[in-house]
């Protein structure tokens, strides 16, 4: 009803009516409130801030996006997954100066194989160790480069039967290279043998025999008897000169000593310490010094050379020849692997490189006089010291045996110090684990952003229409959630290539069902409130129900379950790289676990830093997450 | 309820349906694998592809379909060239050999010519037993600690249970499992390093258990006893335990008669869903022991191109999956009237 019809003239407009309060007189009592108007955002921010555990989370999670993104543009060293650092590869964690004893780049090793010749631990940089300790001489039955002497023992594993001739086949026996022998040169054979036992638990030391053997005018083999069966264990002698004197032979061009073991009803087997042909001449004698050992455990180690010819002291046996009792020695020591990486070690470099240096000032070399002509002039110069130098075919240098410093060398000022260490490929183990933290992140908040997307809507639809759009829907994402998210992956990996960018997809295709269920619970969970009734009783329409009424009521379990999802994804592509099904050759967090879990038993660091980020992540979020549902679903407050 | 009950059993065969054929032609449209193996068991496992449906077997080369599988040559002098059947045909003969033979295809490399239904048999006991074990012990311990945090809540108890679960429930099962098998077996060498063999002795097997029930059922008494503990929680507050309380209850009775009984209604369809996940096997776990289980299988089988392995036993986890997902809605509508799953707006 109109009031005024503006059309007529009353003598006065609807503009000179003013307001007024009719009883003045009457004070107003409400107070003014107190506390300021508040936003639904501004609210949950201050119920947010309440809850300590979420924001420890909340700043846990800064710190660890901040690093990710800061400290790879700022850290010096490359950890692009294209390149290798072999040489510096698996340092261990350096914090303070070496020597310091605590995080220092130093590793302690316990049982090492001592190199007796070199005085250092076998395959260490000497002078990187310290506190060494070598222990006392042990017993090994493997022939290695760093033993000792031993014995060499012969061993039978033929056993005869019972009551079987002795001299059937008269044992097995054992050759050198062939030697002159002259019934007037003196020759000697020395054989040293021993006694220990125990070796052979089933075996039984057994009678030998020792035989020159040679061949005739008519190549057939002929022996001269030396010693017959004996079990004589001691230091023995034979004299060939005289055998041959004995026999009336002057001279044979190849000869061979034999050793020849019985066999028995069991196994047998004899121990020889030293084998040496000596002679009265002396450069005779040196040829003959070649072809026995004094070493048994070096003896054992001569092996058949590359073309198919035997080194002069090879030894043919055809029976089983083991070492026994080599003498090893083991030290316990610090090793500071940044010295032996960076400090001064024998380098080969080019003459180009010491000309660039001579260039440079820091030093004078002179390629006509050699080595003694080398001066350092600045401490800059990485060349310490030149020993020798190599020239090729036109007898110009082409290459320098130096002492060099290798962080010098590389062009660095100081030798540098990798707080966690380094991984197999030398990369910096911080570097790297932050840089693959913020392509995994990125990647995760793509997927999360675009599934929650996709699944909101999805959720939304299917739970409050409910029926048969329900089931449609649900029996769609049922399909999808049906393939099991490893071979989802596992397939569009395989059919779209090796790519973040792939990942992303592969988790987007299978994350979203996460959101839409949560959704749809939260749909079914408020349509039926009497809220939800009342507002559709006045009269508002589906996508106002949706949108006003219903999802701003679920939306905070709806968003914990999101923020779970952003270390979801870090998780699954975590788990597939590390059953080897994943990802490959980028730098991201499951790759980085994948590459580094051969290492857990000898460098822990290296899996146990980028664990231990993971986890973090895992639980800020956590918290984070249930502060958030608890700031944005109060109602929830304290649950679950 | 029957109506909708059926529904669902039947909706849930045409998705396991759809899930598998969708599966298949993925899988058929990965480059083939060729067995491995001398010629002659070669050409005995093309020979029963041909069989079967998924291999032509032709007397001289022909184009069309694709690149040629394999040559042989048999004792009689017939030259054989195999091709790969279009994918549609295969999928056809795929169906006619489920239904008519119960014949779900052949190992390529794992058990190159046995049957993959066969190998899916001899691994599921191992995992069977690991899961049942670890689930008999962790659903009643997780309840436990849950209601015992509930009870206790906002004490130091409480603090604690949940600062660990929360902690437990966040580091991923595969660092858990590494770091575990690290330090007890390897450090500590208390335990076995890997599953124990058939030769091993008594002890080594049974020990061989420790480490995948402890694992397995450690993620699963986290979850129940935060599950119960908010579930109970939010009763305890409720106006109807209130009224228990002032109409005389105890404090005992009240919780007994009253509170578990509803807290329990959602924790119920959880714990028989997990039943049901008996028959699967954890894939991260069974890969990192070497337990010779279905989880295991399904890595080996991956990274072995052996897709016929591959696909039975993710036809299995995708049957468990659907069962379970039918029971836990079914069960909650048994459980709790006021819920009606599917009902319309």
């Amino acid at each position: 009803m109109e009031i005024f019809d503006n059309s007529k003239d009353y003598g006065f407009s609807s503009t000179s009516f003013e307001m007024v309060r009719k009883d003045t007189n009457v004070k107003i009592k409400d107070a003014k409130f107190e506390s300021k108007p508040t936003t639904f955002a501004k609210d949950a921010f201050r119920r947010f801030c309440k809850n300590k555990s979420s924001v420890a989370g909340a700043v846990i999670i800064a710190i660890l996006l901040a690093a990710s993104f800061l400290y790879p543009a700022i850290s010096p060293y490359d950890v692009s997954p294209t390149s290798t650092y072999l040489t510096q590869a698996l340092l261990p964690p350096k914090l303070n100066k070496s020597g310091t004893g605590f995080w220092d780049g130093t590793k302690n090793y316990k049982h090492i194989v001592y190199d007796q010749i070199n005085e250092c631990p076998a395959d260490f940089i000497a002078h990187a160790v310290t506190k060494i300790n070598v222990g006392d001489i042990e017993y090994t039955n493997i022939a290695s480069k760093y033993g000792r002497n031993g014995y060499i023992a012969l061993y039978n594993d033929k056993v005869l039967a019972p009551g079987a001739s002795d001299d059937s086949l008269n044992g097995f026996f054992l050759n050198y290279t062939d030697f002159k022998v002259t019934s007037s040169g003196n020759y000697v054979a020395k054989l040293g043998l021993g006694t220990k036992e125990g070796q052979f638990e089933e075996a039984e030391m057994t009678d030998y025999r020792v035989r020159l053997q040679y061949k005739d005018s008519d190549s057939s083999t002929k022996y001269l008897e030396l010693a017959d069966w004996s079990s004589n264990y001691t230091d023995q002698t034979y004299d060939l000169s005289s055998a041959l004197i004995t026999a009336g032979i002057s001279e044979i061009e190849k000869a061979k000593v034999r050793v020849e073991i019985k066999a028995k009803e069991t196994k047998t087997f004899l121990l020889i310490r030293s084998a040496e042909i000596v002679c009265a001449d002396a450069t005779e004698n040196e040829n003959l010094a070649g072809i026995g050992f004094t070493d048994a455990n070096k003896a054992a180690m001569v092996t058949r050379n590359e073309d198919g010819s035997y080194d002069k002291n090879y030894w043919q046996s055809n029976v089983f020849r083991h070492v026994y009792n080599v003498e090893m020695k083991y030290c316990d020591f610090t090793y500071d692997a940044y010295d032996a990486v960076f400090g001064s070690n024998e380098m080969v470099i080019g003459q180009s490189i010491m000309n660039e240096y001579k260039a440079k000032g820091w030093c004078e070399y002179d390629f006509a006089v050699g080595p003694s002509s080398f001066v350092k002039l600045s401490e800059e110069c990485p060349v310490d010291s030149v020993e020798e130098q190599h020239y090729d075919i036109k007898n110009s240098v082409y290459q320098l045996d130096t002492h060099t410093t290798y962080y010098k060398y590389l062009g660095l000022k100081k030798a540098p110090t990798y707080l966690l260490g380094t991984d197999a490929k030398g990369h910096d183990l911080v570097t790297k684990a932050l840089k693959s933290l913020r392509t995994s992140l990125l990647v995760a908040t793509i997927a999360t952003v675009v599934s929650l997307a996709i699944g909101l809507v999805w959720g939304a639809i299917a739970g409050y229409f409910g029926g048969t759009t329900d089931i449609v829907m649900e029996r769609f994402t049922e399909i999808i959630s049906g393939v099991p998210w490893i071979v989802m992956m596992t397939l569009v990996i395989l059919l779209l290539g090796n790519s973040i960018v792939t990942f992303a997809i592969a988790l987007c295709m299978t994350d979203w069902i996460g959101p839409a269920a949560t959704t749809r619970t939260q749909f079914y969970r408020f349509k039926g409130r009497e809220y939800v009734l009342a507002s559709r009783t006045l009269g508002a329409s589906d996508w106002r129900l949706i949108f006003q009424h219903i999802l701003p009521n679920g939306l905070g379990t709806i968003v914990t379950s999101v923020v779970l999802m952003i270390p979801g994804c870090i998780f699954s592509e975590a788990s597939i790289s590390y059953l080897g099904l994943g990802l490959k050759g980028v730098n991201s967090f499951g790759v980085l676990l994948s590459e580094n879990q051969a290492y857990l038993n000898s460098f822990p660091a290296l899996i146990i830093f980028p664990a231990i980020i993971i986890s973090l992540l895992m639980i800020s979020f956590n918290l984070f997450g249930n502060g958030l549902r608890d700031a944005l679903n109060p109602s929830l407050k304290g649950g679950e | 309820m029957t109506k909708y009950v059926i529904k669902r059993l039947i909706l849930a065969f045409v998705t396991a349906f759809i899930i598998l054929s969708l599966t298949f032609i993925l899988m058929k449209l990965l480059p083939f694998t060729k067995p491995i193996g001398n010629a002659e068991v070669q050409y005995s496992y093309y020979m029963s592809q041909v069989h079967l449906g998924f291999v032509l077997d032709l007397p001289r080369e022909a184009t069309g379909y694709g690149e040629r599988l394999f040559r042989y040559v048999d004792s009689t002098g017939l030259v054989h060239n195999f091709y790969q059947t279009p994918v549609m045909v295969q999928y056809v003969s795929w169906l006619r050999n489920i239904f008519t033979k119960w014949e779900w295809g052949t190992s390529t490399y794992i058990m190159p010519n046995v049957s993959a239904i066969i190998i899916i048999g001899h691994r599921l006991p191992t995992s069977m037993y690991i899961n049942i074990l670890s689930v008999v012990w962790s659903v009643p311990l997780g309840i436990g600690l849950g209601i015992f945090a509930a009870l206790k809540k906002n004490t130091m108890v409480d603090h604690v249970i949940s600062t660990l679960v929360m902690v437990f429930i966040s580091v991923p099962s595969f660092v858990l499992i590494t770091f575990v098998i690290w330090i007890f077996a390897y450090r500590l060498n208390w335990l076995p390093t890997q599953w124990a063999q058939v030769t091993d002795p008594t002890l080594t097997k049974f020990l061989s258990y420790i480490i995948p029930v402890f694992v397995l059922s450690f993620g699963s008494i986290c979850g129940y006893t935060r599950f119960t503990r908010a579930e109970l929680c939010e009763v305890m507050e409720s106006e109807y335990l209130l009224l228990a309380r002032t109409k005389g209850l105890t404090k005992r009775q009240a919780i007994l008669r009253h509170a578990l009984r509803n807290a329990m209604v959602p924790i119920v369809p959880s714990i028989l869903a997990e039943f049901i996940g008996i028959l699967g096997g954890s894939m991260i776990l069974e890969t990192l022991y070497s337990i010779p289980g279905i989880g295991g299988l399904f890595v080996e089988a991956l990274n072995a191109k052996d897709y016929n392995v591959l696909f039975v036993d993710m036809a299995l986890f995708t049957t468990i999956s659907l069962v379970a997902g039918v029971i836990l809605d079914l069960s909650y509508g048994f459980i709790d009237p006021r819920i009606r799953m599917g009902a319309r707006k």
